[in-house]
């Protein structure tokens, strides 16, 4: 990692020995327009990913939390795209998604009649749609983490609010939300970081086109590394990405008395 | 009785989200090439149960060479795999059950190492297999399992420290050494741990892209995400053999994980947890 630093202040190819050239390659980050649509590209996957593991999550926990005969079937298909390849994952929405074979255009021309976009191929949906997909492909496994929070709420909470009158709906936001939030404080983290790797699906469903219209930071730290070798460009690269994680994760720890119940 | 029908409308509903790119990707890989770009759609893929039924499976595994790139990934995960039960295990018995100066500060750099993305740290690697010499071998997709695992040394330790120190005590009175205390008593009783750790470690080199794009560029090495990348920007038409080739690479771990879900399940939750 200190390697990686101190390349971060050199101009190196592979081919050539390193040249130490200061701040020259931050300067030429934060002066680049690319750069700062991929920073964008970053924040609007994350921020779709987040928002996907905490709300989808949540809702698929509480689904797979109701005693209904198998409903271990239920939880055990939501978590099925967790363990199989992003590589599979992308090839198989490609198609699915692809503009004039794909099932699902047809589904949404001919018997919806909306007239749909080409989803990969088209600058405004490619970063929406992989984030959609790599949201899909996660979701389980914060439904999984939600799931056990869920069950160590103890039941005679429940049981003394529905004495006292309180309806389902208030049971959830007085009981329930405040009760787990340790269990979503986790889930936000973990998300955040998760959201951050996004390398391989982008690499196979978009390889970060059209243009840089779906080029994360982590996707470009690959192109500037391997593709164009400027490996000191891309140590900068790599270096704002770290201070990103860090950054929001140690926000995130410093917000944490305000919204996080102690409970336990 | 209402509320079990709209629960069960729900989750019927999201369980067709969730499954159908794997029921889509299966059904095509019955398809022929003419079948498969039919408009409308057919649910019904021509070849199956046909003679031809497997073609596409014959065609892809031989033609190709997704055998061979199987057997590779097999290679690769499975090694890895092992380098990781070995190191972890070695390291959180050592965190867990020795005294050792600093072994406090060393373990929560361990755990802080999990938050890292790997790109920041993958150009010194890449720079380092350069040195070495081991590009385009199947090194570098296996040593590092053997250098460092922060999850699998937490687990591990978790474990270790809660195993009574009674039993530790009477191996040193049997007169065994730290090691063959390992070896014989500590190692034999994680059984569940080990398996845990070498499905998700096996399952994570499995699946990995990043390391075969990086590292490998004989197509005898090909691992299969890197080959089913390749074929796809080679052969673009050619959908039935992608989606066969997608179906193949997912189907060992589709089998690990109905057989062994509550491992692979309570391992990947455990990823982090309380770290």
């Amino acid at each position: 990692m200190l390697f990686a630093l101190f390349m971060s202040f050199t101009d190196w190819n592979i081919m050539s020995k390193p040249h130490w050239v200061g701040l020259s390659n931050y300067k030429e980050l934060f002066t680049d327009s690319a750069f700062f649509e991929i920073l964008k590209n970053t924040l609007v996957f994350s921020m779709i990913y987040v928002s996907g593991a905490l709300v989808i999550g949540l809702l698929l926990a509480v689904l797979v939390n109701t005693k209904v005969k198998g409903v271990r079937f239920f939880r055990a298909a939501y978590f099925t795209p967790v363990v199989t390849s992003a590589v599979a994952v992308g090839i198989v929405w490609g198609w699915i998604l692809s503009p004039k074979y794909g099932v699902l255009n047809y589904f949404l021309e001919h018997w919806l009649h909306i007239n749909s976009p080409s989803w990969l191929g088209d600058q405004k949906w490619a970063l929406l749609t992989v984030a959609f997909v790599q949201t899909w492909k996660m979701v389980g496994y914060y439904m999984i983490i939600f799931l056990a929070g869920l069950q160590s709420i103890p039941r005679q909470l429940y049981e003394a609010a529905r004495i006292d009158g309180a309806s389902k709906h208030q049971a959830f936001w007085k009981i329930t939300l405040p009760l787990l939030s340790p269990t979503t404080f986790f889930v936000f983290t973990i998300a955040i970081i998760d959201s951050f790797r996004n390398f391989e699906i982008i690499y196979t469903m978009t390889q970060g086109g059209p243009q840089y219209a779906s080029t994360t930071l982590v996707y470009a730290v690959y192109l500037n590394a391997f593709v164009f070798y400027r490996m000191g460009y891309a140590s900068a690269m790599a270096y704002v990405l770290l201070t990103i994680v860090g950054l929001l994760t140690l926000l995130n720890f410093i917000l944490k008395k305000y919204w996080v119940k102690n409970v336990y | 009785m209402l509320k079990n029908v709209v629960v069960y409308t729900f989750l019927t509903v999201l369980a067709i989200v969730m499954i159908f790119p794997f029921f889509w990707m299966l059904v095509n890989s019955f398809n022929s090439e003419q079948n498969i770009f039919r408009l409308p759609p057919s649910f019904i893929p021509d070849k199956l149960f046909k003679k031809d039924m497997f073609e596409n499976y014959k065609v892809v595994l031989k033609d190709y060479n997704f055998a061979r790139y199987i057997f590779n990934s097999f290679i690769v995960a499975g090694l890895a795999a092992v380098g990781q039960v070995f190191t972890c295990s070695l390291a959180g018995f050592a965190f867990a059950r020795m005294k050792f100066k600093g072994s406090g500060i060393i373990f929560s750099l361990l755990l802080m190492t999990m938050m890292i993305p790997v790109q920041v740290t993958i150009i010194p690697e890449f720079l380092l297999m350069m040195k070495l010499n081991w590009l385009d071998t199947f090194l570098p997709l296996i040593i590092p399992s053997f250098l460092v695992g922060s999850f699998g040394t937490f687990m591990y330790k978790e474990f270790f420290e809660n195993v009574p120190q009674d039993l530790e005590d009477a191996a040193v009175i049997d007169g065994s050494g730290p090691f063959s205390m390992f070896l014989r008593v500590f190692f034999p009783l994680a059984k569940a741990e080990t398996t845990t750790l070498f499905i998700i470690a096996f399952m994570n080199n499995w699946n990995d892209l990043l390391r075969p794009v990086l590292y490998i560029s004989s197509e005898n090495l090909y691992t299969v995400t890197i080959a089913l990348t390749q074929f796809q920007s080679e052969y673009e038409a050619q959908w039935n053999y992608l989606l066969t080739g997608s179906v193949l690479s997912i189907l060992p771990l589709l089998i690990v994980y109905i057989l062994l879900q509550r491992y692979v399940v309570e391992g990947l939750t455990h990823t982090g947890m309380k770290g």
